[in-house]
């Protein structure tokens, strides 16, 4: 998996995929968002990174609707999320997430956690969508695990069944929310290589994570959010090269 | 004329005890169709659903069994309805057992991990497949221990029907003892039947409670 092929996916022109516009989230009255305005369009990669707390997750949360937005509006294929309920469940599909704590289903075997939303959401039949699951299984190189469950695999390798069962939904967005962080070291690069790959894809990604190397390798734009604002926004090789605000030095020192 | 306890007696009990079982039985399904009703009103988002639930929880749960049904047993018949005291008691321990199973199935299903409901949400999976395929059967494996737990207490409490003058177990043992004057010989054997009847669910919600503690580690 070189990732020199990456410089060639191409990045749709038209039309953003994902718009986030004059976004604010509040908890109570804590602003755990404030303002965010992000276009991300097809084929786009982009790593958002920043200290805890400052928002990352709730802002891919707030693409899928699992946080609902108090200002502002988020729109995904040119729908509104949340304005019209059944279309934004049609747009929903298109985004899968994977999480930090991989949220596999426990009581369900690897092959079924994979199989469940294309057969209930999508209405795929059995056969097919057994194959589907296989396919991705593959992909990820984890099908010979296909039959046992969860708890009976590493992290690493929860987590690469994590990225199938949402690739299964066929999406034409991924949400990663630091898919690494709770994996041990050993673990990460394979997680990571599965990301890798994906991107070659030509996957639009929006990945909250702090392996630097796979913005490097991967992004076209890296994020840097702090109190809940986007505080810079460059390609990775001004934004680690060159980066403009202190707090972004700060948190490069930090963290390299 | 006094008789002594014997074969004949024991029979007698064995009955009572079927209708002991019988009870506790239809309370306990009726119950886990209306707890599980009551469980997922409590959670709704609807607050419309949730707030009637909470109400009726609470009263089930403040007031005593044996007053639920005294009120169920003469409220049917005060509102002019002729019914057997085998069905109203029946209403009132499927109430009791619904408003019961209720509480802890709520507290079974919030206690199901949040990241779990959200992956099937991310995965666009409709409220009612989350529920189905992904909350409540694991709230169910959280929910045994404790549910087999109000099954004992439920088959305990049927003995308080025994006061409306329903024949079941205990009131069998009223009329033998009131017979053979042997108290302590025929209540020792009610106890017994008790015993073995709830001793090996307790057993078993146990040790199901020790295992899943260990798993849990
Ligand atoms: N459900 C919630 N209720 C209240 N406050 C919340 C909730 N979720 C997040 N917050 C707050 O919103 C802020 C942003 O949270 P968020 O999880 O988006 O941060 P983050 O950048 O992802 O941090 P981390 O690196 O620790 O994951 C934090 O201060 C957090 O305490
Ligand atoms: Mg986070």
């Amino acid at each position: 998996m070189s990732t020199t092929s990456l410089a060639q996916t191409e990045v749709d022109a038209g039309e953003p995929l994902v718009s986030m516009r004059r976004v604010s989230k509040y908890f109570g009255s804590f602003r755990a968002l404030h303002g965010i305005d992000l276009d991300v369009h097809a084929g786009e990669r982009i790593v958002v990174c920043g200290p805890s707390g400052s928002g990352k997750s709730t802002l891919i949360r707030c693409i899928n609707m699992i946080e609902p937005i108090n200002e502002g509006e988020v729109v995904v294929e040119g729908v509104t999320m949340g304005a019209n309920k059944s279309a934004s469940e049609i747009v929903r599909r298109d985004i899968g997430m994977v999480f930090q704590q991989f949220n596999l289903f426990p009581h369900m075997t690897v092959l079924a956690n994979c199989m469940l939303a294309p057969m209930k959401v999508r209405g795929v039949a059995r056969a097919e969508a057994e194959a589907t699951a296989m396919t991705y299984l593959e992909r990820v190189r984890i099908a010979d695990q296909a039959n046992k469950f969860p708890a009976q695999l590493s992290g690493g390798q929860q987590q690469r069944v994590a990225i199938a069962r949402a690739l299964c939904m066929s999406p034409k967005l991924m949400l990663f929310d630091e898919p690494t962080s709770a994996l041990d070291p050993e673990m990460v690069k394979e997680v990571l290589d599965t990301m890798i790959w994906l991107a070659s894809e030509g996957m639009t990604m929006i990945c909250v994570t702090h392996e630097m190397g796979f913005a490097e390798a991967v992004a076209h734009r890296v994020i840097f959010m702090a109190d809940g604002e986007i505080v810079e926004h460059a390609p990775p090789q001004e934004f680690f090269g060159n980066p403009q605000h202190a707090r972004t030095k700060a948190f490069l020192a930090q963290i390299l | 004329m006094v008789r002594i306890f014997g074969l004949d007696d024991f029979i007698l009990l064995l009955v009572g005890l079927q209708w002991t079982v019988l009870i506790a039985a239809v309370a306990f399904v009726g119950g886990a169709v209306g707890g599980l009703a009551i469980a997922l009103c409590r959670v709704s988002p609807k607050r419309l659903l949730r707030l009637p639930a909470k109400y009726l929880i609470e009263i089930f749960q403040g007031t005593p069994l044996l007053m639920q049904l005294f009120l169920v047993y003469f409220g049917i018949g005060i509102l002019g309805i002729n019914v057997n005291p085998w069905v109203a008691i029946s209403v009132a321990y499927t109430c009791h057992a619904s408003a019961f199973l209720g509480e802890i199935w709520r507290g079974c299903i919030q206690a199901v991990p949040t990241g779990q409901s959200e992956a099937a949400f991310a995965l666009s999976l409709s409220y009612r497949h989350r529920m189905r395929y992904i909350v409540l059967p694991q709230a169910l494996r959280i929910s045994l221990p404790a549910t087999i737990g109000f099954l004992v207490q439920l088959i305990k409490g049927t003995s308080l029907a025994s006061i409306v003058g329903f024949t079941e177990l205990m009131r069998s043992g009223q009329y033998i003892t009131n017979a053979t004057y042997q108290p302590m010989i025929v209540y020792g054997v009610v106890g017994l039947m008790y015993f073995a009847l709830c001793w090996p669910l307790s057993f078993w919600s146990t040790r199901m409670e020790h295992r899943m503690a260990a798993a849990s580690r």
